[in-house]
């Protein structure tokens, strides 16, 4: 009807620029025989098959967990839905490496939970080093992957079909197995999500799986590139794209089941558990509290100790370090990079898919180009950095990004516009077209009409989605591990470093300083968007 | 010719006074520590301005080597961890050599026999062990008792310098033989990357003993850590953070002053109060660290260690995984 303008079409210019070279550069990287020959080690074959491995083991535990939250949170009225769902899917905003952190205080030899009890392991073993450790805490944070994705689809069945099943004499069991049934692509579409992001995940491997010398791709590509330096830039693309084939293997198959799922406005099914509603609500309270209240805890106890290993008394906590991470030139650079890149590539990218998102409405092109943004990030965060590393090593156009922060930033801009688009396609799928109809008959242009009726709508999606980026790139460590440098580091880096420089107590501080901030912009973020269920902690 | 030169010598010279009192750091020393090196220094030779770039010594090297591409290097002074990047910049023909720096009091294999880089500290790396292990090592070959199986973890040499004069020396060490580490994988002992992670280990109770930098260890030790550390009787290794100046310097004579200040009994004083065992002999350690003369240095040849360093590391990472 109308004719693109120049606004939608440089947004769109814009996005395709940032997003698609890096990858394109990997796909094109001149693979040498050398390179070749290097993925056909024993160790590069031993990290394909762990890391598939590890994907299938932790997507069949996450799914068993993930189901039982979505039925409760999704399809029964059990008390305190919302706070359950809040804190269900901080098991997946934490990120892995804090999560990782957590977990290793918290059943280790030096726990400071679990020793004052005598329930610690013994010394000399740490029960999570290793595939089982890897397998289990993966899915963990997968669960709520497998959550989301299915609670779209329950979403979608009307609640007819379970009142004709109640008539009919169905009990509650059955009638929840019928619509899990219907459920099945959003459950399925979930499992491919939960694969992608366990073979893409670095903090948890990196933790748990390097010191259980149990070598997997991400953890590979890692320690080649940093221990050998950039020489050995080849040889970790070539395994790169092994990492990206296989992810976008498992995307395509939610690609083609999402197709299947139609949205359907309606009564949502509602099961009511009568004598189990509290039963069942304390069930999921004992879950969160083992696995993310327990560990958090412990790692709240760790940032209080001198050094790891100290025995928990009064006497021997103190502030000191978080003082000392606060006060440090790095860890405080740290914090303000992260704040400073995920702000700015939440705006940026909310303002760009603005224009795009509503040119998808009508137009082909902006269509594609949306789905094709979803690449990026599918694709794992290392692959993209080897990507922008390829991109970026030499000067590109005059300007140096490789060794600053400019480089982070351009990665951050390629691997989120994905998140930054869900909020504002839903929304202007629900804008009403009579809107610009008539704003159009009084004769604006289509540019006025962007700007008078289009943003002032589209404005809370637009909060929303630099949210959802904000929070995804301020922890992220997948894509900075690679890209940073001395005095330009990320605070997922931060905490890492930390880690490894065996300043574990102020490492555990730094985690504790993250989740508090991260947690506090959720907040922050619901109560500026209250009703409007933009975000995924208000369903 | 020669006249040329005399006549470019000349039109140096103000060149040289004008940057006289000037001198450019190059140093991976951590932020705080490398300034008070600086001030001190500063308050021994009043009139002296030092400007100093810090980060990694693997970003150091990298800045210089671009600036030596560029012909233009700025740094006169090279203070970084290990001595192998010196021995490599030896071999390049960059440093300076000072064959009138006084090194009576410190250990041979300390500083290059050529006198281009001089250790001020050492750092040295032993045996550090969990308290509720089930024996207290003694000798580097404790490690390979049943007992240890699967109980070690030592850094990566492709990522800590430490680790790399440590494996380059044992595999010449006439006690350990050139097999240890082959031995030591074979008792299941577990490379991390870097130190840090193997004070994590050992401290947090995973592993019973790890291989890890003295300073670490009795750092932890002292803030109450289940931890402590031995010297083992085969003798230890040690980086010791060497000090060199640039063939290229503008003002030799204030770079000189400033190596010399950290080899004095002053500069060694203030490395001890920093935390670190001082090189030269008689200087009183940190609390709780043995003088550098009850220390046991391994031979640690750094040329061939250097000339080897790529094979073993790749030998390294093929027993370890990387």
């Amino acid at each position: 009807m109308t004719r693109a303008t120049w606004l939608p079409l440089a947004c769109g210019v814009l996005l395709a620029l940032v997003a698609f070279p890096p990858l394109l550069r990997l796909g094109f990287a001149t693979l040498s025989p050398a390179a070749l020959a290097a993925v056909a080690t024993p160790i590069a074959r031993a990290a394909l098959v762990h890391s598939v491995a590890m994907g299938v083991v932790s997507t069949v535990l996450a799914a068993v967990l993930g189901t039982f939250f979505a039925v409760l949170l999704a399809l029964t009225d059990m008390p305190g839905r919302r706070i359950v769902a809040f804190l269900f899917l901080l098991l997946l905003i934490v990120p892995p490496q804090i999560t990782a952190q957590a977990w290793l205080v918290f059943v280790g030899p030096a726990s400071p939970l679990l020793g004052p009890l005598g329930l610690a392991p013994r010394s000399g073993s740490e029960p999570l080093y290793g595939p089982g450790g890897v397998a289990f805490l993966l899915a963990v944070e997968q669960a709520p992957i497998v959550y989301l994705a299915l609670r779209a689809s329950l979403a979608a069945i009307p609640a007819d079909i379970v009142e004709a099943a109640q008539a009919a004499g169905a009990g509650r069991a059955r009638q929840i197995l019928l619509v899990l049934e219907l459920a099945r692509p959003g459950l399925l579409g979930g499992l491919s999500l939960s694969f992608v992001a366990a073979i893409g995940n670095f903090g948890t491997p990196a933790l748990l799986a390097i010191p259980g010398r149990y070598p997997m791709l991400t953890t590979l590509i890692y320690q080649r590139l940093t221990g050998f330096g950039i020489g050995s830039i080849g040889e970790a693309a070539a395994l790169a794209l092994m990492l990206a084939l296989l992810a976008l293997a498992g995307a395509s198959v939610e690609a083609l089941l999402l197709r299947r799922v139609a949205t359907q406005a309606g009564r949502q099914v509602r099961i009511a558990l009568g004598a189990w509603r509290r039963p069942a609500f304390a069930l999921a309270c004992v879950l969160l509290a083992l696995l993310l209240a327990a560990p958090l805890a412990a790692l709240g106890l760790t940032s209080l100790l001198p050094a790891l290993g100290v025995a928990p008394r009064w006497a021997t906590l103190e502030l000191g370090n978080f003082r000392s991470v606060l006060d440090a030139g790095a860890t405080r650079r740290a914090l303000l990079d992260s704040l400073v890149l995920s702000l700015g590539a939440g705006v940026v990218l909310a303002a760009l898919l603005i224009a795009v998102c509503h040119a998808a409405r009508r137009g082909r092109a902006a269509r594609t180009l949306l789905a094709a943004l979803e690449i990026p990030y599918v694709v794992p965060g290392l692959v993209l950095a080897i990507g922008c590393i390829l991109v970026f090593l030499r000067p590109v156009a005059g300007v140096a990004l490789y060794n600053t922060l400019g480089i982070i930033f351009a990665a951050y801009l390629a691997r989120f516009p994905a998140l930054a688009r869900r909020p504002l396609a839903a929304a202007m799928a629900a804008l009403d077209p009579a809107l610009e109809e008539a704003a159009a008959s009084a004769g604006a242009g289509p540019l006025p009409r962007f700007v008078t009726v289009i943003l002032p709508l589209a404005l809370p999606a637009a909060v929303s989605a630099a949210t959802l980026v904000f929070l995804a790139a301020f922890n992220e460590l997948t894509v900075s591990a690679l890209l940073w440098s001395a005095g330009h580091e990320t605070l997922g880096v931060g905490v890492f470093n930390l880690e490894q420089a065996g300043e574990a107590t102020r490492a555990a501080a730094l985690s504790v300083v993250a989740v508090a901030a991260t947690v506090a912009l959720m907040l922050a973020a619901g109560t500026a968007l209250r009703g409007r269920r933009l975000l995924p902690w208000q369903a | 010719m020669r006249s040329l030169t005399t006549l470019l010598l000349l039109l140096a010279v103000p060149l040289v006074s004008a940057r006289a009192g000037e001198l450019t750091l190059y140093t991976s020393q951590p932020n705080r520590i490398a300034a008070e090196t600086v001030a001190a220094f500063e308050k021994a030779d009043p009139g002296v301005h030092v400007s100093v770039f810090r980060s990694g010594t693997t970003q150091v090297m990298n800045k210089l080597n671009a600036e030596f591409m560029a012909g233009a290097p700025r740094a006169d002074v090279l203070l970084i961890a290990d001595a192998m990047s010196m021995q490599a910049l030896k071999q390049q023909g960059r440093l300076l050599a000072d064959p009138q720096q006084d090194v009576s009091g410190f250990a041979q294999g300390t500083y290059d026999p050529g006198r281009t880089y001089f250790g001020t500290k050492l750092i040295t790396t032993g045996i550090m062990y969990n308290k509720k292990a089930p024996f207290v090592p003694h000798s580097w070959n404790d490690l390979l008792k049943p007992a240890a199986r699967g109980q070690v973890v030592l850094p990566s040499p492709l990522y800590s310098g430490a680790a790399m004069i440590t494996l380059g020396a044992f595999t010449e060490n006439p006690a350990l033989g050139p097999d240890y580490f082959k031995k030591l994988a074979a008792n299941k002992a577990i490379s991390v990357a870097g130190n840090g992670g193997v004070l994590n280990q050992v401290e947090s109770g995973a592993r019973d003993f790890g291989i890890v930098v003295d300073f670490m260890a009795l750092n932890a030790e002292a803030k109450g850590a289940p931890v402590g550390f031995v010297f083992p009787r085969e003798g230890v290794t040690a980086v010791t953070e060497p000090v060199a100046i640039l063939k290229t310097t503008k003002n030799p004579k204030d770079a000189r002053a400033f190596v010399s200040f950290l080899l004095s009994p002053a500069g060694q004083e203030l490395a001890a109060k920093q935390g670190f065992i001082p090189a030269r002999k008689g200087v009183a350690p940190p609390p709780g660290f043995p003088p550098a003369e009850k220390i046991k240095l391994m031979t640690m040849d750094i040329p061939r260690i250097l000339k080897d360093s790529t094979r073993l590391k790749q030998e390294f990472a093929d027993l370890f995984g990387g």
